[in-house]
């Protein structure tokens, strides 16, 4: 017994064993005047049950199993990234939540699955992933078992830092997780908190990577207070490091100096080494601080021109016609391959007929296309267009949409504010120099070192919102459409009384096959009715009266001069 | 079926009084029209203005724009003159790009090109400038405009130089604010309203005029749908007084919380505001001096409204469905008290704040209204029974018309014969309603303007549509009765109700029409034309109708009015000067209006030439047709 209970723990002590963690920041300023900093926690196990587990949060690795999940990007931004002030990011993320899952290969219901999954996520996280359907999220293409949505109007705040938090294995008490002040990361223009979780396999062996990452870029005009570029660790994140958390392999701060070319600053401390030239390194193992004093550059850098970037806008005005414009911007010497995924929710449909690609103002057919046509309240509008884009050209997509009435029950309580539409996704490849950090490997201080010619980049456009036809639902609309409704439940009855005469009419004889049927009908029952009664009653006289032999009743209005008589009959 | 069948309608004994004083009741609804429009502008019928939409109130915090960081109001307006006195007539784009590159926006030049519509081959090319405050934390799904015309020097209008330099103070300041929730574009256009329209149909993608007429260009930075505006001519480091502007293109008016707004914080900020450069509130006025004040400044807001163009860059804003607003700063002229540059600034910024708070587009307060004073107001539901009254009465005229015709053909002995007779006409009527539409629309501003200065080439453009709009109407007034008169004479019948009825009805619903989107027009139209048209009967008309309705012909109410315009500019000239000066300025007036049409889209010129022209012509036609006087004759 003893015996076995101490196999088991060491079968533990092993598993524990197989994990690691690494906590690395890295800090890019930019000649723009920010400051960019990525934050990347990394947990590596080797094991692909997530029972039981010393640094893999237990709540997430949970999530992971029930749902048969092999790969997990959740991301929750505030801001819209700047390629064209701030470069390419680490992560690029659009403005609200995103979040995408592939599931096992064997996985039967994916769309259960994936329900499941961004409910689970949405406790997790306090975020309102559960108001993912399958109005809002797509199937890829190419794989039946991956399933991407984004949410727009997603606001990320202090409720879903705290819980994000509570994933690393040191809390937020010690290690670089001590930075992260919600007062601070939400003064900052960009905020992205990530979850990236995937297998790394190699020749069959696989390990399973989650990196739990931070972007926040920090606008210097914001954290120096006398309008220069300076920047430290303390004005953005409030704190310097005390402690670094004891459970790391390592801590690390890596620091791009290549902006101190246009921009030259100085540096409190000497870094440890340099990696690739340009690329300070601090090991941490200690109380630290790094700050960096800028002289008032002579020059301003307006722009930091990336090789490729988008623009996404909606044209027109008014509620009657409507047209989205995808361009994208290619500054690089020779072509790019990239592809532009749209996808346009339920509410505003597009025309399909409509859809043109222009390269510097001459239209040009795309190298491959899927559409997959939208249905109200069910599915998205789905449209992947593959393009090779020109050197030094623009090529701008457009298609013209149409607004949808609503039914009244759909529109938000702040209905005015408009209607949230996603960003679209450019993927292309372009020279690994032009990119920021690459993700190939697990560890930063390995990305930053790969080499390769081209890597694969992910834009995600900017967002917007359109003004769908609202109605006014203020009080006095209500009450109209209330006094509409009386009115016109009142205005049949009340018509019909006054246009209509009561008119003392017999049934009209009307010859056909169903009073043939009636006549018999009522012949056989007369039959049946004398032979059980013995009582023969006279069928109706039938007589149609002119208007002239009809007289004026007080009450019952034009009758018969017959009736009347008998009417005065009985009256006497 | 019996409301709509009953043949004893129009006989009862209301009916009857109406189509026997049809006359008397007609010119009683003009009375009491034009004496309720007046009475709109008393206290009694308007209300006060206040803040429908309570996400406005956070701007009138203390407001906290000052010269203490980064360069001085001084410097900025310094370094600007310096700039502007060096380029006589151009805008210095470089200059602008580096100051908003300085202020670190985002910045943004913009290239449009006019092909000018009445001459072949006229280009003008202008570019705006154009710089982005990125709200930190936000997607740029929604923002704010300021914007400034720049004025070079050489310029006829007042300088917007001071203006130019409180956006630049304002901009820094903004710049350093981390509240910000919305983008804030801080905009420079170029040539008055050219520029602005080039901006607007860039940022939207779209064209609103003649196609090809404007080449708006492409924009490369945006900020998501634009909330609001405010577009910001101040003349003077020395402000007497801020005038707030309205009227939009076409008569559109913005929200009036925004204007509310405005008057405001004004206010608070103790800034001298006015309306049609009237001040507002009735301290220090009697109460007929005060009642005299709103109607006129009431008045000269329907002026304005009327004429369809708009009061300065703001109002080409609306139509985006953006609302906006001019801010003008005058001069203080001489000595005495004046609000500075930060008051206004001031001013400025609490109405950012307070756009930037908002949550939901404008939609709680007023769209359509009259202002009598800065802060009293008469809604819709006042001001539209007037033009009601107006068109009621040619409805009236019309009905009572029908039935007494009607009427008498019952009564008539040879009612067979005439139905027969009147029914023949039915063409006859169809082709002179056709006609006059058809002679409408070749005259549409983007239509004859361009082959009456292909003709005219060698005479000024003003002067080419003068002569071409003037002599097709003098052919109709002399022509018409001609041929109406010798060709006709076939088609006599005893009277034209018909046609009569025609005209009346279509008058009635142009002017609704035209009302609802822009009452002014719609109501001041109907004020000249609704009494002629009462005047007038299915036959037999007198010479004083038809003098009456010569003068109210379009081209000829166009010439009163600058007539009367330029008589209050210039009363001492003499006669002979005074009409040619007329003259000029209705071809100058017309070609103003044809190249509106075809850039902006402005359809003042196009009410006249597809409504009023074509209803005179008929009215015109109806007073000449040959009718039967022996019949009436024969039956007495």
């Amino acid at each position: 017994m003893n015996v076995k209970c101490i196999g088991f723990l060491f079968v533990f002590i092993g598993q524990a064993y197989s994990e690691s963690y690494n906590e690395e920041l890295f800090i890019k300023p930019l000649a723009t005047g920010y400051v960019y900093s990525f934050f990347q926690f990394t947990i590596i196990r080797e094991d692909d049950s997530f029972k039981h587990s010393t640094l893999f949060p237990h709540s997430l690795g949970d999530i992971i199993d029930r749902f048969h999940v092999s790969e997990l990007d959740v991301d929750l931004t505030s801001g819209l990234w700047r390629h064209k002030s701030w470069g390419y990011p680490a992560v690029d993320a659009p403005s609200g939540a995103e979040i995408s899952a592939r599931f096992h290969n064997d996985t039967q219901d994916v769309d259960q699955h994936w329900y499941g999954l961004t409910n689970a996520l949405s406790g997790l996280l306090c975020t309102s992933l559960n108001f993912i359907n399958s109005a809002n999220s797509y199937e890829s293409s190419a794989h039946r078992v991956y399933r991407y949505s984004n949410l727009p109007r997603e606001n990320v705040c202090t409720e879903n830092l705290t819980p994000w938090k509570k994933l690393l294995p040191c809390d937020s008490t010690r290690g670089l997780s001590s930075f992260l002040n919600s007062g601070r990361v939400h003064n900052a223009n960009y905020h992205s908190l990530g979850i990236h979780f995937r297998p790394l396999c190699n020749a069959g062996k696989c390990k399973y990577e989650l990196r739990l990452t931070v972007s926040l870029v920090y606008d210097s005009v914001f954290i120096s207070f006398n309008n220069n570029y300076d920047w430290s660790l303390r004005k953005m994140f409030g704190t310097g490091l005390f402690m670094t958390c004891p459970l790391a392999d390592y801590s690390k701060i890596y620091l791009d100096t290549s902006s101190n070319i246009s921009v030259p600053y100085s540096i409190s401390q000497e870094p440890d080494y340099f990696l690739k030239k340009n690329i300070a390194v601090y090991n941490l193992n200690g109380i630290f601080h790094l700050s960096a004093i800028v002289s008032r550059p002579k020059i301003v850098v307006s722009e930091l021109r990336p090789l490729l970037y988008t623009d996404r806008f909606i044209t027109g005005f008014g509620q009657e016609y409507g047209g989205l414009v995808t361009r994208i911007y290619n500054d690089h010497r020779s072509p790019i391959t990239a592809t532009v995924i749209e996808n346009i929710p339920w509410f505003l449909p597009i025309y399909y007929h409509t859809l043109k690609v222009t390269s510097n103002g001459i239209r040009v057919t795309p190298k491959g296309l899927i559409y997959k046509p939208g249905k109200g309240r069910v599915r998205i509008y789905y449209l992947e267009i593959v393009l090779e884009l020109a050197p030094r050209s623009v090529t701008e997509i457009s298609v013209q949409f149409d607004y949808v009435f609503l039914k009244w029950q759909e529109y938000p309580p702040d209905a005015n504010h408009g209607f949230y539409i996603g960003s679209a996704i450019v993927k292309a490849t372009i020279p690994r120099h032009a990119t920021s950090l690459t993700f190939d490997k697990s560890l930063i201080v390995d990305n930053i070192n790969s080499t390769g010619s081209d890597y694969l980049i992910c834009l995600k456009t900017e967002n917007f919102i359109i003004t769908l036809p609202t109605p006014d639902f203020s009080m006095p609309y209500n009450v109209i459409c209330l006094a509409c409704t009386v009115v016109a439940l009142a205005f049949g009855p009340i018509h019909n009384i006054t246009t209509k005469r009561l008119k003392l009419t017999t049934a009209k004889y009307v010859p056909g096959l169903a009073s043939i049927a009636q006549k018999l009908y009522v012949l056989l029952k007369n039959i049946i009715w004398n032979r059980n009664k013995n009582n023969k009653r006279k069928a109706a006289k039938v007589k149609v009266f002119a208007h002239e032999e009809l007289s004026y009743h007080p009450r019952l209005g034009h009758v018969s001069e017959e009736f009347m008589k008998d009417k005065v009959d009985c009256i006497k | 079926m019996g409301l709509l069948t009953d043949p004893s309608v129009g006989h009862s004994a209301l009916t009857s009084i109406f189509v026997r004083h049809h006359n008397r009741f007609c010119l009683l609804m003009y009375a009491i029209s034009v004496v309720l429009f007046c009475m709109l502008a008393h206290y009694s019928l308007s209300s006060q203005t206040y803040f429908s939409e309570n996400a406005l109130l956070p701007g009138l915090v203390k407001g906290q724009l000052n010269d203490n960081t980064g360069s001085s109001y001084r410097d900025h307006f310094r370094e600007l003159n310096a700039e502007a006195q060096h380029y006589e007539t151009e805008t210095p784009h470089a200059y602008l790009i580096s100051k908003f590159k300085n202020l670190r926006l985002e910045t943004y030049s913009h290239n449009f090109t006019l092909n000018y519509p009445l001459k072949k081959n006229t280009k003008y090319t202008g570019r705006n400038v154009y710089g982005i405050l990125r709200a930190p934390r936000s997607a740029s799904i929604e923002s704010i405009v300021l914007s400034v015309p720049y004025r070079a020097p050489s310029s006829v209008f007042p300088s917007t130089l001071p203006g130019l330099a409180v956006l630049f103070q304002i901009a820094q300041f903004f710049r350093q604010q981390i509240y910000w929730a919305k983008d804030i574009i801080f905009l420079v256009t170029e040539h008055e309203q050219l520029g602005m329209q080039a901006w607007l149909e860039a940022y939207h993608g779209t064209s609103c005029g003649s196609p090809g007429v404007l080449n708006s260009g492409k924009l490369s930075g945006r900020a998501g749908a634009i909330q609001a505006a405010i577009n910001l001519e101040i003349h003077s480091d020395k402000i007497d007084h801020i005038d707030i502007k309205l009227s939009g293109l076409n008569g559109q008016l913005p929200n009036l919380d925004l204007v509310n707004l405005a008057h405001r914080l004004c206010n608070k900020e103790s800034v001298r505001h006015t309306f049609n450069n009237v001040d507002g509130g009735a301290i220090g006025r009697s109460k007929l001096n005060s009642y005299y004040t709103n109607l006129s400044t009431m008045m000269s807001m329907v002026m304005t409204q009327a004429t369809g163009v708009p009061d300065g860059n703001h109002g080409l804003f609306h139509r985006f469905g953006i609302e906006a607003i001019t801010l003008e700063g005058y001069e203080k002229e001489g000595r005495g008290i004046y609000s500075s540059v930060f008051q206004v600034g001031r001013v400025i910024e609490g109405m950012f704040r307070s756009l930037n708070n908002l949550l939901e587009r404008f939609h709680q307060s007023f769209f359509f209204y009259l202002l009598p004073s800065t802060d009293r107001y008469v809604s819709i539901g006042l001001y539209m029974p007037c033009l009601v009254l107006l068109v009621g009465s040619l409805f009236l005229k019309a009905f009572s018309t029908w039935i007494k015709h009607s009427s008498e053909h019952k009564s008539g002995g040879s009612s067979a014969k005439a139905t027969i007779h009147e029914h023949s006409n039915v063409g006859m009527v169809s082709v002179i309603i056709l006609g006059s539409h058809v002679v409408g629309l070749m005259l549409l501003p983007n239509l004859a303007p361009a082959y009456f200065t292909h003709f005219w080439n060698h005479i000024p453009t003003h002067r080419a549509l003068l002569l071409g709009y003037g002599s097709v109407s003098i052919t109709m007034v002399f022509f018409l009765p001609i041929i109406m008169k010798k060709c006709l004479n076939s088609f006599k019948s005893s009277n034209w109700v018909l046609l009569h009825v025609i005209c009346l009805l279509e008058l009635g619903i142009g002017l609704l029409c035209v009302s609802m989107h822009n009452f002014s027009l719609g109501y001041l139209t109907a004020l000249v034309y609704v009494l002629p048209a009462v005047c007038t009967k299915s036959s037999h008309n007198n010479l004083i109708v038809k003098l009456l309705w010569l003068l109210v012909h379009p081209v000829c109410s166009l010439f009163w009015i600058t007539a009367y315009i330029t008589y209050t500019a210039y009363p001492e000239l003499p006669i002979v000067d005074f009409l040619t000066k007329v003259l000029e300025a209705s071809g100058q007036w017309m070609v103003l209006s044809t190249v509106d049409n075809m850039i902006y889209g402005n359809w003042a010129f196009s009410v006249g030439v597809l409504l009023l022209l074509p209803v005179w012509t008929s009215f015109w036609c109806l007073m000449f047709l040959p009718t039967n006087v022996s019949q009436k004759l024969k039956t007495k």
